[in-house]
């Protein structure tokens, strides 16, 4: 390994990065904006739910209290179920002598989850105390919402997203334009070649991770209650490994149009299978080992124990993750180096 | 010699593309690679830069190959649209580990050489012509003894391809080897020797003059149909 050689090509790149304004400018907004979009447009409560009731009760009176529901009362049953029928309203709280009865358009899950949750609120404060009660919590929040668990792995989506993108076009043209070619007739190794590429994108990739988790953790109030260099050092290797994979990408792909055909068909399985959107739990057998083979998995657990849980390098989650992420990134390295190799 | 071959093959999985060639380049000397596209030019550029191993045959050439031993000008103008030709100067240089001090004063040296444009100029700016001058100041930067260019003046305008022959003269007194590429029968005929290629061998190999004589034409172009119609014959 040549470092002059490897910082002759990390400078060259840079300069390169620094003079395209519009790709660093999509570089870096890009995965502020994701990050916003997300924090804005999911998990939070559904507010202003339309809900009919009838009857008097106690339990209806609590309910006028709620700030997620618009209470509005009718004389009969069937007027408001056909009100719901309509789609003027989620539901119907019809009080029937001393019981309640839930009338719901269970079209949207959601939605009936806040309203059956609002409820039971609204029993629990007109009965007093039920015979169940909540400890503390050993882990998170006390009343932990959804946005807790999909922001680790959404920050854990942005930096592998963005590190793809920023890397899969960079031997796209250069494998057909010679500029490739004079390099290795100028005895530069596949290796150095990348290693430049990966040190002048690691300049962006510092500012990337920084902003995805100083955005997280201050705009939306996300827990971190571990490490936040441990965190910020784990972002920057999956970052690095992603790049690699992209990388690897770029040495096989001789057009941008096929760098996105081979870029797209990823995306998806890991926003899908790594436990982002959805506890991996819930994956039937067969695509839970898939979803166990994807760094992003691994990533996303560990980082939400070191926000949520606050644990640090002692635990197995946290550690493998490291070795697992950094592994991964070393294979797609080896891989594209070998792919940049001239065929002999 | 500079360069040395004898019998090669190589070609890609069962196509052959060059079938027991063999060829010798002397020190300090130019070499014109002759003939039709697809005969083998290019791959047999590639064997001797080494991207490309031989299945047979041996092929001698310089200490450093790849590295700072060769120069090499590719086909296609292989520069970094986006950078100043001071920045392209300065990127090369500094894979060939030489100093700031170093690039500088080849540049300078270059500038005037081949009359390039001003450093702070942006490479993607340029014409074609000035291209093509930048992409040959690259392969000079760092003093090789071996120069190869693939295909120098294709799609050069008369006058500058005159020029570049003048530069390639003076550059193989300064005792550097040249081996280039060409599909230009005629231009071929300033090198000190000619290779004629085709279908992966060289049907002939020396002096342009001596194979005129030979031949007896005044034209390389004739030497090159007799020769085919030969091997047509046989």
């Amino acid at each position: 390994m040549n470092w002059a050689r490897v910082w002759a090509i990390a400078a060259r790149k840079f300069s390169s990065i620094k003079r395209d304004r519009r790709m660093f400018a999509f570089i870096v907004l890009m995965p502020a904006i994701q990050i916003l979009l997300f924090g804005y447009a999911m998990g939070a409560t559904p507010t202003d739910l339309n809900v009919i009731t009838v009857g008097e009760h106690p339990i209806l009176d609590e309910l006028a209290d709620s700030e997620y529901l618009i209470i509005t009362s009718m004389g009969d049953v069937q007027t408001a179920r056909d009100a719901v029928d309509r789609g003027d309203a989620w539901a119907v709280i019809e009080a029937n002598g001393s019981e309640i009865i839930l009338h719901f358009d269970a079209s949207n899950q959601q939605v009936m989850a806040t309203i059956q949750k609002e409820v039971q609120t609204a029993v629990q404060a007109s009965m007093g105390q039920l015979p169940i009660s909540q400890g503390e919590v050993i882990h998170g929040e006390q009343e932990p919402e959804f946005i807790d668990f999909l922001a680790p792995g959404i920050m854990v989506l942005v930096c592998f997203m963005f590190s793809i993108i920023l890397t899969t076009m960079a031997f796209v043209g250069e494998r057909n334009d010679g500029t490739l070619d004079r390099l290795f007739a100028a005895g530069v190794t596949p290796i150095e070649v990348l290693s430049g590429h990966i040190a002048a994108f690691s300049v962006v990739l510092v500012g990337q991770v920084a902003v995805v988790i100083s955005l997280a953790i201050g705009f939306f109030d996300i827990p971190m209650k571990g490490s936040i260099i441990l965190l910020f050092c784990l972002a920057l290797l999956l970052g690095w490994a992603s790049m690699c994979l992209g990388l690897l990408i770029s040495t096989k792909a001789d057009s941008e149009f096929k760098a996105m055909q081979l870029t797209m068909p990823l995306l998806f399985p890991v926003l899908l299978l790594s436990g982002i959107l959805w506890p991996v739990e819930a994956l039937p057998i067969g695509l839970s080992q898939f979803s166990q083979a994807l760094p992003t998995t691994w990533a996303a657990e560990a980082f939400r124990s070191i926000m949520m849980r606050g644990w640090g390098l002692e635990a197995a989650v946290v550690w493998k993750s490291f070795l697992y992420v950094g592994t991964f990134g070393l294979l797609m390295l080896l891989g594209a180096a070998r792919s940049l190799r001239i065929k002999t | 010699m500079a360069v040395n071959i004898d019998d090669l093959v190589r070609g890609y999985g069962k196509i052959k593309v060059i079938e027991g060639l063999d060829m010798e380049v002397e020190n300090g000397s130019i070499y014109g690679l002759l003939g039709p596209s697809g005969c083998g030019k290019t791959t047999l550029l590639k064997v001797i830069l080494g991207f490309l191993k031989p299945e047979s045959g041996s092929v001698k050439v310089p200490e450093g190959i790849p590295g700072s031993a060769v120069g090499y000008a590719p086909q296609e103008l292989a520069l970094y649209l986006d950078l100043t030709i001071a920045e392209t100067f300065l990127f090369h240089g500094r894979l060939h580990g030489m100093s700031p001090q170093q690039i500088d004063e080849k540049q300078k040296w270059l500038t005037q050489f081949l009359d390039l444009p001003p450093g702070e100029r942006q490479v993607g700016k340029l014409s074609g012509g000035e291209k093509r001058r930048v992409s040959l100041g690259v392969a000079l930067l760092h003093e090789p003894e071996l120069l190869l260019l693939d295909e120098p003046t294709v799609g050069v305008d008369p006058e500058l391809r005159a020029r570049i022959w003048d530069y390639l003269g003076e550059i193989s007194q300064q005792g550097i080897t040249i081996i280039l590429t060409t599909h230009y029968i005629d231009e071929a005929g300033k090198a000190d020797r000619v290779g004629l290629m085709r279908g992966g061998i060289l049907l002939a190999e020396d002096k342009p003059s001596t194979l005129m004589k030979l031949h007896d034409t005044n034209t390389l172009e004739d030497v090159f149909l007799n020769l085919c119609k030969r091997e047509v014959i046989v």
